[in-house]
Order: structure tokens, then C-alpha cells, then sequence
């Protein structure tokens, strides 16, 4: 196949979901990302702790909007945050004075690192990123943003996910735990 | 008996292993667990064998030059035109042309009282052992008399599926196709349908 007829693309896109899918996606979004905000914004408001993180909108995404995405399962979800939230704050500690390489290295780890422990999860690179451009909130975290909001609202947005997902009876959730 | 209507039933049964090491044998992630792999799979599979047994109908498949016989033709004519055009069976026609039957080898070899599937070297000993061969039995008869009726008939929007269900479910070796008032208009035989698996084979190429 030549380069060009590569560009062109040969496969084709898959079929919309249903509506029944788009309004549990709806459903289970709205409640996962309402759950960890009113934590963030009700009860830790004025202690400099967080539990919202720009990537879990993307975690929504693939949790309560392609259930069935390997990238969506339990290890992904939990994994995918965890290692990159980890690795973003090493990155940051590291490298914090050249903050172009320190973002750099900080999603290239964590998408090799998710890749090399089957815990790929895209919102994972985001992560990662935000420990090194999130400011000065999230350097004053540490490593505890690896367990808040890292591990924790990844584990509250999982228990949503849970519950909604296997409402429906075209839905179940997860396809495998580890 | 086959369960031919059953597209369910896959001939090699794809498993979760099978599925894990055709994905090793892709380069990069692919955003799909195997068991939903297998699953789309299996559907997929279902929907392309209904295809292929609905792609070909009577009508592609059928000789067009059917050869019908009246059903007062006497047989040993009868006979003759079938050794003479090549052929072991045909439909029988009522005077305005409309099937009342079919007759095939089988029904000469019953009237001949033998039963209905002997193979050439049982007739051979038989006519080799006695004298009087008993093909004289079937002298003096029609094609009417010895006929196979009702019809087994097909039209020919009929799919390739179902004629080959057909012949297996009533073990019947040609089917006349006929139009709506029952008129001949082709005949669909065992050979024809060997002959289709060429076609597929063909489009298998494109």
C-alpha cells in the first residue's frame, strides 16, 4: 500500500449506537462526573484538595460511552490513572525546570508504561499532563495527586459505572476486572 | 438430516483463543475485547452465509430447455425421448400444458419391479439370470401410469437454500420450476446445484 493510498483510508467508520445507548451515556455520564465535582466543589472547596481532574471528562467518554472499549475496563480506568498520575509527578519533580520536557516525557512514559502493563487508558496521557502544567494547586499536591484526584475520583467515577452500566439490559459492564 | 436453515451453526467454530492469536498477528491496539470480537464475528458470518444462500435463485440456476412429457405418452416413447435428449427425468404435462408430475428413472425402475434404487449390475445379474428381462413391464403403459404425483414444483424467485433444503428434506434429484398456473418453465437438478458452487467459487476471485 503506497503512501498516499494510506492517507485515503479503506476502512470505514462503524455504525451509530442506538438511541437507548447515547441517552445511558447521557445518564451515566452526568452522574459520575456530578459525583466527583460535588465532592470537589461542596466538600473540599477550601482545603486545596482536589478530586476533579481535566481527563476524567475524557474517562467519561470511554466509562459511560463505549462500555465495552477494551481502554474503558476497571484495570484501564484505575490503572491508566494511577501509573500516569505517578509518572507526571516524578516527570515534574525531575525535569520542572524545563516544563516543555517534563510534559513531553510525562505522557511518552505514561503511554508506554500503560501500554507495557495492559493498562492503556487515553485519559491517562492527560493526566499525566496535568501534573506537569496543572499550577501551582496541583505541584502542591506531591505525590498525594496520585491518590487524590488521581486514584480516588477515578475509583468514584468506577463505582458510578458500576451501578449505571448494568442498568440496562443491553448493557453490562465491566468485560473483565484485571 | 442436516439442519440446512440453521445459519447459526458454523462449520469451524471460532473461539476466544483463536480470536487472541489473530490479534497477536495484527501490529498495534485493537479497541476490541476478544469476546465481543468473537461475537461480531459470529453475526457477520451469519449475515454471509444468508447471503450466499439467498444470492442465487431458481431462475439462474435452472436448465431453461425443459423437456416435458404428455401424461398419455406411451412409455417406451417416453423412454426413448429421455435416452435421446440426455436426460433421466422430466416433468409430465396435462394437455394444456400444466404439471400433473414428475417421472425419473426411479419410477421406471419401480414399474419394472425393482426397487427404487438398484444399481446397474443388480439388473444385469437380473436380466443376465432370466431370460425374459423385465423390461417388458413396460410395455402398454403411460407416463401418466407410473408417474410420481403430486409434483414436488418450485418458482423461480426460490433461493438456492431452500431448493437445496428441499432436496435433501424430500430426496428428490430435479425440480421443476413452474410459473404461477403451473407451467413449466425450468427445472433445477442435483447437477445444476454443483454447478453453482462453481459461480460462487467465481465470485470468491473478484
Amino acid at each position: 500500500m503506497s503512501y498516499l493510498q494510506k492517507l485515503k483510508g479503506s476502512g470505514q467508520s462503524p455504525p451509530k449506537v442506538s438511541l437507548s445507548e447515547v441517552v445511558w451515556s447521557w445518564i451515566g455520564s452526568f452522574f459520575g462526573i456530578a459525583a466527583v465535582s460535588l465532592i470537589h466543589y461542596k466538600l473540599l472547596d477550601q482545603t486545596g484538595l482536589m478530586m476533579i481532574l481535566g481527563s476524567f471528562g475524557a474517562s467519561a467518554v470511554l466509562i459511560y460511552g463505549a462500555v465495552r472499549s477494551p481502554l474503558a475496563q476497571p484495570r484501564n480506568l484505575l490503572g491508566g490513572h494511577i501509573l500516569s498520575a505517578f509518572i507526571g509527578v516524578t516527570a515534574f519533580h525531575w525535569l520542572g525546570s524545563e516544563l516543555w520536557l517534563a510534559a513531553a516525557v510525562a505522557v511518552s512514559t505514561s503511554i508506554a508504561v500503560m501500554h507495557l502493563t495492559r493498562t492503556l487508558h487515553p485519559p491517562g496521557g492527560a493526566t499525566a499532563l496535568i501534573a506537569v502544567i496543572g499550577g501551582k494547586s496541583v505541584y502542591a499536591l506531591g505525590y498525594f495527586y496520585v491518590v487524590m484526584p488521581a486514584a480516588l475520583g477515578a475509583c468514584v467515577m468506577l463505582i458510578i459505572a458500576l451501578i449505571i452500566n448494568n442498568i440496562p439490559k443491553s448493557r453490562k459492564y465491566p468485560e473483565f476486572w484485571f | 438430516m442436516q439442519d440446512k436453515n440453521n445459519v447459526q451453526s458454523l462449520p469451524v467454530e471460532i473461539s476466544e483463543q483463536d480470536v487472541v492469536a489473530a490479534m497477536k498477528l495484527i501490529p498495534g491496539y485493537l479497541d476490541i475485547t476478544p469476546g465481543d470480537f468473537k461475537e461480531v464475528y459470529q453475526a457477520a458470518y451469519s449475515l454471509a452465509v444468508k447471503r450466499l444462500l439467498t444470492s442465487l435463485k431458481a431462475a439462474d440456476l435452472m436448465t431453461k430447455q425443459v423437456q416435458s412429457l404428455g401424461r398419455e405418452m406411451d412409455l417406451v416413447k417416453a423412454a426413448a425421448l429421455l435416452a435421446e435428449k440426455q436426460i433421466s427425468g422430466a416433468p409430465v404435462v396435462d394437455p394444456n400444458g400444466r404439471i400433473v408430475g414428475v417421472v425419473s428413472e426411479k419410477d421406471f425402475l419401480k414399474e419394472m419391479g425393482f426397487g427404487a434404487t438398484p444399481s446397474f449390475m443388480q439388473i444385469a445379474t437380473h436380466c443376465l439370470n432370466n431370460k425374459a428381462c423385465m423390461i417388458g413391464n413396460l410395455r402398454n403403459k403411460t407416463v401418466g401410469g407410473i408417474m410420481t404425483e403430486p409434483p414436488i414444483t418450485g418458482i423461480p424467485e426460490m433461493t438456492i437454500g431452500e431448493i437445496s433444503a428441499l432436496f435433501a428434506e424430500r430426496k428428490i434429484n430435479r425440480l421443476p420450476i413452474v410459473t404461477a398456473d403451473g407451467r413449466p418453465v425450468g427445472i433445477v437438478t442435483r447437477t445444476d446445484l454443483a454447478h453453482s458452487y462453481n459461480m460462487f467459487r467465481e465470485g470468491l476471485k473478484s
